[in-house]
């Protein structure tokens, strides 16, 4: 972990980003607690591709774990249709690459708006924590007494890569109620989103487990899906294992999709 | 899913519009949207440059999101659009619009732009009561969350009726305000980049004195003060807005060298 004094800003290199290009856009959504940093080396591999690139920033995070305590899952939703308002005024089709929560965020996005195609990154799709899930709504109230837990160590594969990735080092305990309730609207959309969707997922994540893409997988009312599996990286595979075996699909599918003639 | 699942009001959208190597970075006010700094936007891409139009934390959706917001939310949220911009344009020059104008002059105080733009910009809480009431604001709003705004007086009325804005204010983030207000005061003195201030004498929301106030306390040894006439608050929408967007452009233009 990274350490982090008490922010009035956005943590260094943990900022958004955005780098024009070509006339295909990608959104890349971050994950939950974490910071656009996570996406950033996907992000520069899409540029010199030619693609325009934005990494947004979702709210409450990135900074300190306090913003992130009185946001709501609306409220990331809504910063993942800001970043689809930027791109799509001056490009001609705009994909959408999530990781985790950014995955699920994705999926909601295609369910409402026209994106071209949708990759999700260790996609969450059910919530790992039993214990959140059975106190449900009690952890709303719950949370007033015990505003954060922390994060469970290891899930690594490649435990040195752990101490250069920037997330908040706190889950914060109000937050596991929102993720519950985008989980439930994201699987109640997924049979009615029709969007080209590549999910890549590793078999050894051992925090959102493999039967979560193949849930989605299943789920997605998508006739153009593929889940690719990947091996040798836990949840975070941007960073984990070997990141760069994520993007020669991932390539291939935005190119598959921007030459079909499908918008 | 249907459209009203939508969580931003349509039209009130952020905008994006890539232009030249100068970027202007729109910051919108207080309840408002990103729509009140489209014309301006529009106007400053027809001179060709960048233009981001950012969405403030909990604006443009709904009001209950907003009440969630401290200042610190919309401070962030405007340094969002300056990473954004300044990743591909070779200098930034930041526009606001009332609290945009509060936010945009708190931000060049940490932040290397080229230039700031407050337009009908408060220097002091225009909500007396709220000012008065200080952190007594907080328990009131437990009680009292939104609080209807009062109806302001529009020179053109067509231009009002496009206006979107939360008609309820958050009573919390009156709190907010006026404590972002009070930094943003103590740090206009060291802020040292070319400013161009331009208020309303007609102006009924924040009186014209706070113009006159900003110009006086900023820092910057290249200052310039416009005053129009004719428009209430919302100089950017209301009146002839060409007499405010023709020197916010010139500014930009003086700058970009």
């Amino acid at each position: 972990m990274v350490k982090q004094t008490k922010s009035q800003h956005i943590i260094p290199t943990g900022e958004p980003f955005f780098w024009p290009g070509g006339p295909t856009g990608c959104l890349l959504i971050h994950g939950f607690i974490c910071t656009p940093r996570a996406l950033r080396p996907v992000g520069e591999f899409l540029h010199q591709q030619g693609h325009t690139v934005l990494g947004i920033r979702l709210p409450g995070h990135a900074t300190n774990i306090e913003d992130l305590m009185h946001t709501r899952y609306q409220d990331w939703l809504a910063s993942a249709e800001d970043g689809w308002y930027l791109l799509q005024e001056h490009t001609d089709r705009v994909f959408v690459v999530g990781f985790s929560m950014g995955g699920s965020l994705s999926l909601l996005l295609a369910s409402k708006f026209p994106v071209a195609g949708i990759i999700t990154l260790a996609c969450l799709y059910d919530l790992p924590s039993k214990l959140a899930k059975s106190l449900g709504p009690l952890i709303v109230p719950l949370s007033k007494v015990w505003s954060k837990r922390k994060k469970e160590k290891g899930g690594w594969v490649i435990p040195e890569r752990e101490k250069d990735y920037l997330a908040y080092n706190y889950n914060p305990v109000r937050q596991a109620w929102e993720l519950i309730l985008l989980l439930k609207q994201l699987r109640a959309a997924v049979p009615h989103i029709h969007t080209p969707t590549l999910i890549i997922h590793s078999k050894d994540d051992d925090y959102v487990r493999p039967y979560q893409a193949e849930m989605l997988y299943e789920q997605l009312g998508s006739e153009d899906k593929e889940l690719i599996w990947i091996e040798g990286s836990g949840h975070i595979i941007t960073r984990d294992g070997d990141p760069s075996q994520l993007l020669k699909p991932i390539a291939a599918f935005i190119e598959r999709i921007s030459t079909s003639g499908m918008r | 899913m249907k459209k009203e699942n939508y969580r931003i009001i349509p039209t009130a959208e952020p905008f994006f519009f890539p232009g030249g190597p100068t970027g202007c970075l729109l910051v919108h006010g207080f309840t408002g949207t990103p729509k009140e700094m489209r014309l301006l936007g529009e106007y400053l891409h027809g001179r060709g440059h960048t233009v981001l139009g950012v969405r403030l934390a909990g604006h443009a959706t709904q009001v209950e999101d907003m009440i969630r917001t401290r200042y610190r939310d919309w401070l962030t949220s405007v340094e969002n659009g300056w990473h954004l911009l300044q990743g591909h344009t070779e200098r930034v020059v930041i526009i606001g619009f009332s609290l945009g104008g509060v936010l945009s002059l708190t931000f060049v105080a940490s932040f290397p732009v080229a230039g700031v733009v407050a337009l009908a910009t408060p220097y002091e809480m225009p909500h007396k009561l709220a000012k008065a009431l200080g952190p007594l604001i907080l328990p009131i709003s437990k009680i009292l969350p939104t609080k209807t705004q009062k109806d302001a007086k529009w020179f053109n009325p067509e231009m009002k009726k496009g206006h979107i804005y939360y008609p309820k204010a958050p009573v919390r983030s009156a709190y907010e305000l006026s404590r972002l207000i009070k930094r943003m005061q103590s740090l206009l003195p060291a802020v040292d980049v070319p400013t161009l201030i331009i208020h309303s004498r007609d102006d009924l929301s924040v009186p014209p004195v706070n113009g006159e106030m900003l110009f006086k306390h900023i820092g910057s040894q290249d200052k310039t003060h416009i005053w129009v006439e004719g428009t209430n608050h919302n100089l950017v929408r209301d009146g002839d807005t060409k007499k405010v967007f023709e020197p916010v452009a010139s500014f930009v233009e003086r700058l970009s060298g």
